[in-house]
């Protein structure tokens, strides 16, 4: 076989003084435009062809001779001389695709048609109409659940418009209210004075004598015992740092030499072995997870408290805002009944907004109403107060006490929520604020012993059993909202402090599928979702499907 | 076991300290002044010795002696024994002495020589001495010195009294190298204890039961014409040894030789740390060199001592000579000593290993480019960065697995959730003709339910500890023992264990990584073994520690050969090493770090381990501990690419750092970096072939190509690959220039654009961001393939570029060598080894291959594409290439393609085939 192959070479290189071309090397391409895009062609059917490159100009038979003359690889594509160069497969019958010269007659078949290998060492069928009609499968599949995904976040940007209109329309309506508020409460605040002032008037000789030192010796004891509660406090915070996070001064480095000689064989293991791995011996991360988990139970305690009371406090605003319209309703023009309601009123709106999650309904019509009404009643307090006479009973002087309470609060409440809102608004949304209905909602993923928690726009954490990691706070979207980044998470031993890349995908329905730790800390998540069915992605896809049929010669049979 | 909260917490906090300042823990390990052998050897005072040559004879083929005290008691009136000396002889001027004590006098205990090591071929060399010609020395009342041939032009010479070793050139009597020139010769035999002594030792809450007591030997050693002396690895710190005794030296501790795993080991130190080979090479102005090699397994330590150490003792010695004295100190074993003569660098190597063997040769795809991490963590992970390689037309030839892939760190084993088709997964990786490698450590987990550590236990195939027990230290797994690989039979057993049958999902396409093996024993006495455990026939730990990783390296390295049925040439990857770990694979540096300065001290290690035989070595690429700047891992890959052994890895904590993940120009840097090595392999596989043939190392230093040039002596920062290549590491950020010397008074062509510098001086030249400074040297022929491929594989039959570097007679010559690169046959001739030379504008290639072999068995299509001439005139249009009567076109042409640079005289497709013979004649 070898010498037949040597014989035809040999006879070859005899027929002609100079050496052609093709005849030094076995592995010439039999068609000389092998590996040029159709579209390219005429670009190589002069004699003379420059680089593209413009760095050099080369014959007809100096293309696809296996010999590398342009420095971009130009006048050899369809062989692997040139580092540089670029294979066309035509694949037809599949997509087209541009190869590496590196792949050129590598022994492995790259190309489905084959065109790549044709040296004869090795074989390669041609796939292109299986792996085309999977392909083309695939592409279809892939079309109609864009189709749906397109659908799916039309409807999503719809709501996402309302719920921007509504938000936007509730801090309108919290701004109108807080000015009134404002207004109210300075007003009270100057009849309270008043009305001290005359207390004071009055009580004033009574106090004279009686209690000045006592006053003192009270206040500077309440003092004292601020101050001791709060020492403890600050040194177990400290303690709890030192614990977690930093490293305790080279002193202690010094002692290692003289503990180590008491620690127990495996324990020195452990210690020695843990200078590599960086992780904690078995003992000491039960430790330390008992120690975080201490002080996960202590946040979360605080944090159930501190939901519980907020979603109190939203059941008692509902129902005190509800008995109130109804009141309002009832009570419209009478007079007296709403004398009367004034005291009752203070307990009515003993409302705390804060944290209120699921505020919208207080942006209804009605809400108009009730501060109208809010209004009225004040302004009733303050012409009653002003009819009487000094000195000003006990009764009102307390009522206007507890109206000013009431209403601070209240304006506190809507400040806090104001700012929230404000907050919320300020976030960037994406294109067609696609992604304004992520803000408060979480998005789980359970893998093996791990609970992983996306929460947009605030944070990711990584949940074991009880203790939690933070992943990353947000940061922003990036490469054009195909991502959401999270960073400065919580702090990793001799690493980077932990942070989350979460890649979006158009899906269905919004679902954290996958997260990855490629590098020590550096956490990649997977989520789907119809924010990412993309039309002009959708149309994108519609082509390439049309290009494939085109170019398959069996398209018709197909369909 | 359960710690009390106090002192977890306690530990948990040194455990954080410890990671934030100075990582190495200079104090867990032992100084000299704590090692009591080595404070009492280096507190004796020249002359000391007073042992006497008596009895000096010819028996056996050896120069005899034994070796008495003057006076015969000891300051306890103890009769002290004689030595027995004995002095040999062998082909190409190597001598060895040995000194032990004398069996016939019922030592306690047989001393430890190291067995396997010496190759069997050396005994063959063995001259048989025939006689002894006495000679009286002048000056010395009645002295004798008792004189042997060594070689032509050597003689050996043995001095009675006091007792003296030496080697000297037969012309003018000049001296090479000597032993006790000063009298610190000391042997502590063995004896009983006395009933107050306490042979103990205790370090850091270990105890050394030490129940043979003290045992050390030292002596003095010197090498004349001496300017600098190197080698005795393993050590982060310059390439000329810098004294650590005498005058001018501020710190003194002596180089220590004793394998351990050192956590964050820093550079320019005397520390000892993976691997141990005690063999020093001294080289001088008159351009020669000498050798001497210390076959003994136990610490050593060993001082180079400053330039007039000694100068308050008043010794007489040779004073015409330049010399280098050095003090050596072993804890155990025996006298076992070489000589070697030289006189040249490459004869010291091809000496020394016609004693340790030659390095073996690797497969091709061995020293192409490694890409490890730890860890690859599962097989998604493994095709990712696979495939990773190919979107960014990066050549690559294996991938690595690091512990996390086993089962529990029980080696053998999978993971079976994250590699759950490990087989499947060599495949996918071969059929694009890419290797794997699994590391397989030699702690093995203590768990009934693991097979091997079963099968180990009941066969009592594991060290003990003093006791008797098997010994069980803390590694990876947790509770851990080791296999006694000193005993061939469990050397046999273990390599049993890489069959395909015995390692479940291993394939073909299989090596293997062996780290840990000093060995590393998180919980033992400096991270290592007890000395006091006990090895086949009770020797002890102490004895052979600096082996142990040698043996377990040849247990593997002939498992694997097994494996193949004798047909696959193995690849083991070693951390520790003795003298002879040539012979079972490659080595690499360790757990390095991240900066500027480990990788610059690469390049000393990398210089050190070569010229003492370890030729197939190299650093990890970016460095392991740390984040490496873009800029400092670039630069890495740029010198790595020369490395013997390329491969880039990553400790676990580290950022991913695969040459694609740091935005498009480094990732262009880095792909470019590693085609230098692609392009450059026909002719790094030709120089691994010239390191199997005759010892001389890949990359090496200036001086063994140019030995007489002075100013090369002291460089490490620039290194030669073979004979044709110079290359100059950028060692700092933002370089924009560096200074390179180029030897000799030849012409240098800059490896990448054919510019041509004037040798024999310093050039102040710009560097960019592009490359390193690399040089082909005139005069010479570098074969090379220009195309690239996913792997070497592919690589096989693509065709030669040859550059042709003219010198100033417009001549040039190389070599090319090549076999199937991967099964042994190249041993029986089936090889094409050419000879490239051009003369009088004419390139002939000839056969180099031992004719009695023949071109049996091995043949290649592969031709050649194209020749490049550097400093040919332009002007010839075509050249003739015969047989044939053929014309080849020349053009200009680039030196590398898709590169810049002016243009060179190329031959243009001359079509030769490179397994004939031929010419082409320039017209």
């Amino acid at each position: 076989m070898k010498l037949t192959l040597s014989f035809i070479s040999l006879s070859l290189t005899i027929s002609s003084l100079i050496i052609p071309s093709h005849a030094s090397s076995s592995s010439l391409p039999s068609n000389s435009f092998l590996g040029i895009a159709p579209q390219d062609e005429d670009y190589f059917k002069g004699e003379i062809i420059k680089c593209k490159n413009g760095s050099k100009t080369f014959t007809k038979t100096q293309l696809n001779d296996d010999f590398c003359d342009c420095s971009d690889g130009t006048d050899e594509p369809g062989t692997s001389a040139c580092p540089q160069g670029k294979f066309y497969c035509r694949n037809a019958g599949h997509s087209s695709s541009l190869l590496f010269s590196s792949r050129v007659n590598d022994g492995i078949c790259d190309c489905c048609d084959g065109s790549d290998e044709y040296d004869g060492k090795v074989k390669c069928p041609n796939t292109c109409w299986e792996a085309g009609k999977v392909a083309r499968d695939k592409l279809k599949k892939k079309i109609e659940m864009y189709h749906k995904g397109v659908a799916l976040r039309r409807e999503e940007n719809k709501q996402a418009k309302q719920a921007i209109a509504r938000d936007r329309e509730e801090l309108l309506a919290l701004e109108n209210e807080k000015d009134v508020l404002e207004n109210l409460v300075k007003q009270l605040e100057g009849q309270i004075q008043k009305l001290e002032q005359e207390e004071h008037l009055e009580k004033e000789e009574k106090m004279k004598e009686a209690s000045n030192e006592k006053v003192e010796k009270e206040k500077s004891e309440t003092e004292e015992k601020v101050d001791s509660q709060k020492e403890p406090l600050k040194t177990s915070d400290e303690e709890k740092m030192g614990l977690s996070w930093k490293s305790p001064s080279n002193q202690n480095e010094k002692d290692e030499f003289q503990s180590t000689e008491g620690l127990s064989r495996e324990e020195l293991g452990r210690l020695v072995a843990s200078r590599w791995t960086g992780k904690k011996t078995e003992d000491q991360v039960e430790e330390i997870d008992t120690a975080k988990r201490d002080y996960v139970g202590n946040r979360e305690k605080e944090e159930s408290a501190h939901d519980e009371h907020s979603i109190n406090n939203a059941l008692q605003f509902n129902e005190n805002t509800q008995k109130h319209h109804e009141k309002g309703r009832n009570d419209a023009g009478d007079e007296e009944s709403v004398a009367d309601d004034v005291g009752s009123s203070s307990t009515h709106y003993n409302i705390r907004l804060e944290d209120h999650e699921n505020s919208s309904d207080i942006a209804t019509p009605s809400h108009q109403s009730w501060l109208v009404k809010i209004q009225e009643t004040a302004q009733n307090i303050l012409q009653s107060v002003n009819f009487y006479p000094t000195p000003v009973p006990n009764l009102d002087a307390n009522q206007v006490r507890n109206e000013y309470n009431n209403y601070t609060t209240r304006l506190h409440d809507i400040e806090s929520r104001i700012s929230s809102l404000t907050e919320k608004v300020k976030y960037d949304f994406g294109i067609d604020n696609e992604f304004y209905l992520f803000y408060d909602r979480c998005f789980e993923s359970k893998q093996d012993k791990y609970v992983y928690k996306v929460c947009p726009f605030k944070h990711a954490i990584q949940e074991e059993g009880r203790s939690e990691t933070r992943l990353g706070n947000w940061e922003k979207f990036g490469s054009s909202y195909r991502m959401m980044l999270f960073s400065n998470g919580d702090g990793c031993w001799n690493g980077p402090d932990r942070s989350l890349e979460v890649k979006l995908r158009c899906g269905l329905k919004t679902e954290l599928t996958s997260v990855d730790e490629p590098s020590r800390c550096e956490y990649v998540a997977l989520m789907y979702t119809p924010a990412l069915c993309l039309e002009e992605k959708l149309k994108e896809l519609k082509q390439k499907l049309e290009s494939m049929n085109r170019e398959q010669p069996w398209s018709h049979d197909e369909l | 076991m359960k710690m009390k909260p106090f002192k977890i917490f306690l530990i948990f906090l040194l455990f954080l300290a410890s990671q934030t300042v100075h990582s190495w823990k200079k104090d867990e390990f032992r100084n000299c002044n704590q090692t009591p052998f080595c404070k009492r050897a280096r507190s004796r005072k020249p002359g000391a010795c007073t042992l006497i040559a008596h009895d000096v004879s010819i028996s056996d083929g050896d120069l005899t002696a034994q070796l008495i005290p003057k006076a015969p008691h000891d300051q306890d009136g103890d009769q002290i024994k004689p030595l027995t000396l004995s002095l040999s002889v062998y082909q190409d001027g190597i001598m060895r002495l040995k000194i032990d004590e004398d069996p016939s006098l019922d030592p306690p205990k047989k001393r430890f020589q190291v067995p396997d090591v010496i190759i069997p071929e050396f005994e063959a060399k063995k001259l048989w001495l025939q006689s002894a010609s006495k000679e009286k020395i002048d000056g010395n009342d009645g002295g004798f010195s008792s004189v042997v041939y060594l070689s032509d032009g050597y003689e050996a010479v043995l001095r009675h009294d006091p007792f003296e070793i030496y080697v000297r050139e037969k012309a003018g009597n000049r001296r090479v190298v000597s032993l006790n020139s000063h009298g610190l010769f000391d042997f502590e035999q063995l004896r009983v204890k006395k009933e107050d002594e306490d042979w103990e030792e205790r370090f850091r809450g270990h105890t050394d039961t030490r129940p043979y007591g003290p045992q050390s030997i030292s002596f003095d050693v010197s090498f004349y014409g001496s300017d600098f002396v190197y080698g005795i690895p393993e050590h982060a710190t310059s390439f000329a040894l810098k004294p650590t005794r005498g005058p001018g030296v501020d710190e003194s501790e002596p180089y220590r030789l004793f394998n351990l795993d050192v956590f964050e080991y820093v550079h320019d130190s005397p520390f000892g740390i993976y691997g141990s080979i005690p063999f020093m090479v001294s080289h001088g102005k008159s351009g020669k060199s000498s050798g001497f090699f210390w076959l003994n397994a136990a610490e050593m330590q060993i001082d180079v001592l400053a330039n007039g150490w000694d100068a308050e003792d008043g010794l007489l010695m040779p004073t015409l000579q330049s010399r280098i004295d050095t003090f050596w100190m072993s804890e155990a074993g025996i006298v076992d000593t070489f000589f070697f003569v030289g006189p040249g660098p490459k004869d010291v190597v091809r000496q020394y290993t016609s004693v340790t063997g030659l390095p073996s040769m690797p497969q091709l795809f061995a020293i192409a480019y490694h890409q490890c991490r730890w860890n690859y963590r599962d097989e998604e992970d493994v095709e990712n960065v696979d495939s990773k390689f190919d979107e960014h037309d990066i050549p690559y030839d294996v991938l690595w697995l690091d512990i996390e892939h086993t089962d529990g760190k029980r080696y053998f084993t999978w993971d079976k959730l994250l590699f759950p088709h490990p087989d499947e997964m060599q495949k996918k990786l071969a059929t694009k003709g890419r290797h794997m490698v699994t590391i397989v450590d030699p702690h093995i987990k203590r768990d009934e339910s693991f097979q091997l550590h079963k099968d180990a236990t009941q066969r009592g195939y594991y060290v003990k500890d003093a006791t008797g027990k098997d010994y069980d230290g803390w590694c990876w797994p947790g509770s851990s023992s080791y296999p006694d690989m000193l005993n061939p039979e469990i050397r046999s057993w273990w390599g049993g264990k890489f069959s395909y049958e015995n390692y479940i999902g291993s394939t073909p396409s299989l090596y293997i990584w062996n780290d840990m093996n000093e060995p590393s024993v998180f919980n033992g006495p400096e991270v290592t073994m007890p000395r006091d455990a006990l090895h086949l026939g009770g020797v002890e730990h102490r004895e052979l520690h600096n082996a142990y990783g040698y043996y377990f390296h040849m247990a593997t390295s002939d498992g694997l050969v097994k494996r193949g049925d004798g047909k696959d040439r193995p690849f083991v990857l070693s951390r520790a090493f003795f003298a002879g770990s040539q012979r079972y694979g490659a080595v690499w540096t360790g757990d390095n770090t991240a900066d500027w300065d480990q990788l610059r001290v690469s390049v000393p290690m990398i210089l050190t381990l070569g010229l003492t035989g370890m030729s197939f070595s190299g650093a990890d690429v970016g460095g392991f501990f740390g984040n490496p700047e873009p800029e400092l891992l670039v630069r890495w890959y740029q010198l790595g690419a020369y490395y013997p052994f390329f491969r880039g890895h990553a400790h676990h904590d580290t950022k991913r750092r695969e040459p694609w993940l740091f935005g498009e120009r480094n990732t262009e840097l880095m792909r470019d970096a590693i085609r230098v090595r692609y392009t450059l392999l026909p002719y790094f596989y030709s120089l691994f072939r010239e390191a199997n043939v005759t010892g001389v190392p890949v990359v090496r230093p200036l001086w063994m190509e140019f030995p007489s040039d002075e100013a090369t002596f002291s460089n490490d920062e620039a290194f030669m690959v073979g004979n044709s290549l110079l290359v100059q590491g950028i060692f700092s950020e933002r370089a924009k220039h560096a200074s390179v010397y180029l030897p000799g008074k030849e012409l240098w062509y800059d490896f990448r654009t054919g510019s041509a510098y004037k040798g024999g001086k310093i050039h102040k030249l710009e560097v960019s961001e592009e490359s390193i400074p690399a040089f082909q040297r005139a005069g010479t022929i570098l074969p090379r393939k220009d195309r690239f491929r996913r792997s070497s594989t592919q690589m096989v039959h693509d065709p030669y570029t040859l550059v042709i570097a003219l010198n100033s007679s417009q001549a040039a010559e190389g070599e090319l060598y090549l076999d199937d690169g991967k099964s042994f046959d190249f041993m029986h001739g089936a090889y094409i080894h050419r000879r490239f030379v051009f003369s009088n504008g004419q390139l002939t290639s000839s056969n180099m291959a031992s004719p009695s072999l023949g071109r049996s068995g091995f043949s290649s299509d592969c031709i050649i594409e194209r020749i490049i001439l550097l400093e040919h005139t332009p002007g010839p249009k075509s050249a003739l290439v015969e047989p044939g009567n053929k014309y080849a076109e020349i053009e200009l042409g680039p030196l590398r393609l898709g590169g810049h640079g002016a243009a060179a005289v190329t031959i243009r497709k001359p079509g030769v085939r490179v397994a004939e013979d031929w010419t082409i004649k320039i017209l």
